[in-house]
């Protein structure tokens, strides 16, 4: 402010120099005094005003003295005319020492006004800057407050996650276990259930070819059923049959019998017959013998009675001979007889002995002719007996066959039955527990889940510390409930095994031991495909996807391959990052302490391009003060121009209100106020100097509408009346 | 390229069979970099052969690693050629192609020859390396930053160009692994495997 006033004194100082003035320098020192005591008030400015009159009146004063005065007239006209100069002289001064005076008002107006805005200014930015430190302060009373409770916080957060660690751990340590165990039974399970299932499958598909055999079996059964009983008709007309072969056979024996008999009585006949055929020679021989008997009689009577004493033994031979003889013809008659009856008894004609052979060689041969008939009937029919036989055994072997084969199928279908119902059961109760262990595994997985969150979004630590306890209450109860379960289940089993071997008592013996046959194929079916799977596995193992086998040789790369050259890039950047990241720390914390230190934490952030910013701004104050200047001399000489050109003096009090004061005014007062207004056109103002210039408003103004010469003719007017009034008061 | 190959007009020699295999392992390593991200594209301009528009790399790398096995496969030294891709923040590996090579014919013979005709060969390496592009569909996506190195394994007698490092054998955990087609030269038999890291 001093500065400016000092900058405004200067100019005025100057302008009054250049004046080149004859006015004394006590009047300048009174100005200087007035100008250091003005102050902005109006009461102030009447009072220079009259200041500023009162020599122009003492002037006068001299002047009316100076008429006293008498000299020669042309003295007097020279006199005068200095005068007149002198006067004009002093007019002029006058004028432009006030109007020197308008403008140091002016312009001490205008700096009171800024200083005072910048007074008031600074008084606010004092204000506000006292409120943020006072802000500032109580912040960082709160913050260390907030960092202590945060440490407490976070010591206490601390303790508690300790503590809930150890429970969680041991928690987790259980969890484990349990899973442990319930991942145990599941794998147990798993590795039961698709035996069982692969079993079940087996036995279901082995059941469904045993249906299928058994359809086809009992599709089989009915053919048979309908085979056997064509058998049985079969059979039936074979038993006819055979009664009828039987009593053919009978009747065959019977004739075989009839034919023996024939043929004995053929043979007997025959014999007979042969007998009978000697039987003429036998009589013949018989008369001869007879003959030679009474010849011999008559010998041996001759002979005895020639020689009586000795017995001829030729004779007595020929006796024996002849009683043998005698004997056998009694025989053989008894057995013609005999022969006879029975060749009538066959003949069954009691015809003369003569035509009994033909008869019965006749009748003999109807029989054997009869009998081939009944031989070549019976060989047919043995045959026939034969075929019937072999075939009825063949369907009775079938029969046997399928009716055992039935039955097996019945028994393992039945046998099948009872296996799926145990493995049912048992497949039951494996999926139970399975899906009671899913249900476990799934609450764990829950309970982990849920405690995982709860960790995870820290509340309040007292909140979180109740959560916790009951939480671990909550999971303590679970855990004692699982362990109830266990136990139960293991009861469970326990109880239900023996039931299973009590089941299995009352199957049959022979069906127990071929099911552990069975089972014991199965298991050793199973072994071997565990050692394949091993050996799989072992396989596998070598082969692994994701193992590489170097094969005894050697792995090459380049040495500086890309992954290389990438890893060593990356180094490289995190390294430079790390120390890039250890600067900014370092000024992070110098900024920090700056901060604290001083309000003006920016200067350390980056002292240079603030210096500059402030020399910036240096410079553009300088720039705008000395365009101010500029413009302020220039405008004042702008106003002297004007003022001296059209004898107006021009000043814009308010927004385009624009009071004019002639050079020649009568009084200082005098003044045209002209405003501008909307349409661009200047109105005239009325005032207590406009009031008296009636005659020249009408004029100029409402008739020929022209503001230059009504402004001129009141400066016409001015000027004659205070020439006039000079010259008047010269005269 | 195939030269050699072509010099007797119905038979490949031994080192132009393993010129065959090299131009595969070339043209399939880098389909595989640029089907599998591993470059950036622009780094890639396109290359026609087998009737196939293969994308190459500009990388001099590839070309300079193939000249050493070139004479690896004429020796009849490599059991395997292994492209892996490796997770650079973990160092995990991801991917691991193998290019298995196996040895045909009279093993002994270094003058050994193949009546099997050229362009049948070449057929065969454009069904493998179409396989290669249309791997991408079932491959897990990289989507971490990820390298690649070039493995040779080789029979233990080997001399070690300069360069040329020791390396260990990369396994993959959770592997799953897809085997493409095969090819052959009748002289060397060339089976390509790719293994990845299963996400499941």
């Amino acid at each position: 402010m001093t500065e400016n006033s000092e900058n405004v004194n200067d100019t005025i100082m100057k302008m009054v120099n250049n004046l080149k003035s004859a006015v004394p320098k006590e009047k300048i020192n009174n100005y200087e005094f007035g100008s250091l005591k003005r102050t902005a008030s109006l009461s102030n400015s009447n009072e220079s005003c009259y200041d500023d009159l009162t020599p122009i009146k003492k002037f006068k004063q001299e002047n009316r003295l100076d008429l006293t005065y008498i000299g020669s007239p042309r003295e007097m006209r020279r006199l005068r005319a200095d005068l007149v100069e002198a006067r004009n002289l002093i007019l002029t001064l006058e004028s432009r020492i006030s109007h020197m005076h308008g403008l140091r008002k002016q312009m001490q107006l205008v700096f009171d006004e800024e200083n005072q805005s910048l007074k008031r200014q600074h008084e606010y930015d004092k204000k506000t800057i006292e409120e943020l430190e006072n802000q500032l302060q109580t912040i960082r009373q709160r913050e260390a407050e907030l960092k202590k409770g945060l440490a407490e916080v976070n010591n206490k957060y601390d303790l508690l996650k300790i503590k809930t660690s150890e429970q969680v751990e041991k928690l987790e340590k259980s969890l484990e276990e349990f899973k442990e165990e319930s991942r145990q039974i599941e794998f147990e399970e798993n590795s039961i259930i698709p035996g069982l299932e692969r079993k079940i499958s087996e036995l279901e598909t082995m059941l469904e070819a045993a249906e299928e055999d058994a359809e086809a079996q009992k599709k089989l059964a009915a053919e048979l059923e309908l085979r056997l009983s064509e058998k049985k008709s079969i059979e039936r007309d074979l038993e006819l049959k055979e009664q009828a072969l039987q009593n053919a056979k009978l009747y065959i024996k019977e004739l075989e019998y009839v034919k023996e008999s024939m043929l004995e009585f053929q043979e007997q006949a025959k014999t007979q017959a042969h007998k009978l055929t000697h039987y003429v020679e036998l009589q013949k021989e018989n008369e001869e013998l007879k003959e030679e008997n009474s010849r011999i009689k008559e010998d041996i009577r001759n002979k005895r009675s020639i020689r009586f004493k000795e017995p001829p033994r030729k004779f007595k031979a020929q006796e024996k001979k002849f009683v043998d003889l005698q004997v056998q013809e009694a025989q053989n008659a008894l057995y013609l007889n005999e022969w006879r009856a029975v060749a009538r008894g066959i003949c069954e004609s009691t015809e003369s002995d003569a035509a009994l052979p033909h008869l019965l060689r006749t009748t003999v041969e109807r029989l054997q002719q009869q009998e081939l008939n009944l031989t070549s009937e019976k060989v047919e029919l043995e045959s026939q007996l034969k075929s019937i036989s072999h075939e009825a055994k063949i369907a009775k072997v079938e029969l046997e066959k399928s009716q055992k084969l039935l039955a097996e199928l019945k028994l393992t279908g039945e046998q099948k039955q009872a296996l799926i119902h145990r493995m049912q059961k048992k497949l039951l109760l494996v999926s139970r527990e399975r899906d009671s262990y899913r249900l476990q595994l799934d609450s764990y997985e829950k309970d982990l889940t849920l405690w995982v969150n709860t960790t995870s979004t820290g509340s309040s630590s007292s909140n979180q510390l109740q959560a916790q306890k009951e939480r671990i209450e909550n999971l303590e109860r679970i855990v004692e409930g699982y362990r109830d379960m266990v136990t139960k289940l293991e009861n469970d089993v326990q109880s239900a095994q023996p039931n299973i071997a009590n089941d299995i008592v009352p199957v049959k013996a022979e069906q127990l031991s071929r099911l552990q046959d069975e089972v014991q194929q199965l298991k050793n079916e199973n072994e071997k495909l565990r050692d394949r799977k091993d050996q799989l596995e072992i396989q596998l193992e070598t082969y692994m996807v994701g193992h590489d086998t170097l094969q005894g040789g050697q792995v090459f790369h380049l040495a500086n391959n890309p992954l290389a050259e990438c890893l060593a890039q990356r180094e490289n950047l995190v390294d430079k990052l790390e120390q890039e990241v250890d600067k900014l720390k370092r000024k992070l914390k110098n900024m920090e302490e700056g901060i604290e230190n001083s309000k003006l934490g920016d200067v350390s952030l980056c002292p240079k391009e603030v210096h500059a910013l402030k020399e910036q701004i240096k410079s553009h104050e300088t720039q705008t003060q000395m365009l101010k200047d500029y413009f302020k001399s220039q405008m004042q000489e702008f106003r002297n121009v004007i003022y001296m050109l059209l004898g107006y003096k021009i000043d814009r009090t308010q927004n385009s209100l624009y009071k004019l004061r002639s050079m020649y005014a009568e009084h200082a007062d005098d003044q045209l106020c002209f405003q501008v207004n909307k349409e661009g056109d200047l109105n005239l103002l009325e005032n207590e100097f406009s009031a008296t210039l009636e005659d020249m408003i009408n004029l100029h103004l409402r008739h020929q509408k022209s503001i230059p010469v009504f402004l001129s003719a009141i400066t016409m007017d001015l000027f004659n009346n205070k020439t006039m009034s000079k010259t008047f008061q010269i005269e | 390229m195939t030269t050699a190959a072509q010099k007797n007009k119905s038979a490949i020699t031994l080192k132009g069979s393993a010129e065959i295999v090299c131009d595969y392992l070339n043209y399939g390593i880098n389909s595989i970099l640029f089907q599998r991200g591993l470059y950036p594209p622009e780094s890639f301009k396109s290359d026609e052969n087998y009737g196939l528009t293969i994308l190459m790399s500009t990388d001099n790398k590839i070309k300079e690693f193939l000249s050493t096995t070139l004479g690896w496969l004429v020796d009849r030294t490599v059991n395997k050629v292994a492209l892996v891709i490796t997770n650079v923040k973990t160092l995990e590996i991801m991917e691991r192609w193998d290019f298995n090579v196996e040895y045909e014919g009279d093993v002994a013979n270094g003058e050994q020859t193949s009546e099997k005709p050229l362009k049948q060969i070449k057929n065969e390496i454009r069904d493998v390396l179409k396989q290669i592009a249309s791997s991408v569909a079932y491959l897990p996506l990289l989507d971490c930053l990820c390298s690649f190195d070039i493995q040779i394994y080789t029979k233990s007698d080997v001399e070690l160009p300069a360069e040329w490092a020791e390396a260990e054998p990369a396994n993959i955990k959770n592997a799953q692994s897809v085997k493409m087609r095969t090819f052959s030269t009748n002289i060397h038999k060339m089976e390509t495997v790719v293994t990845y890291k299963n996400d499941d």
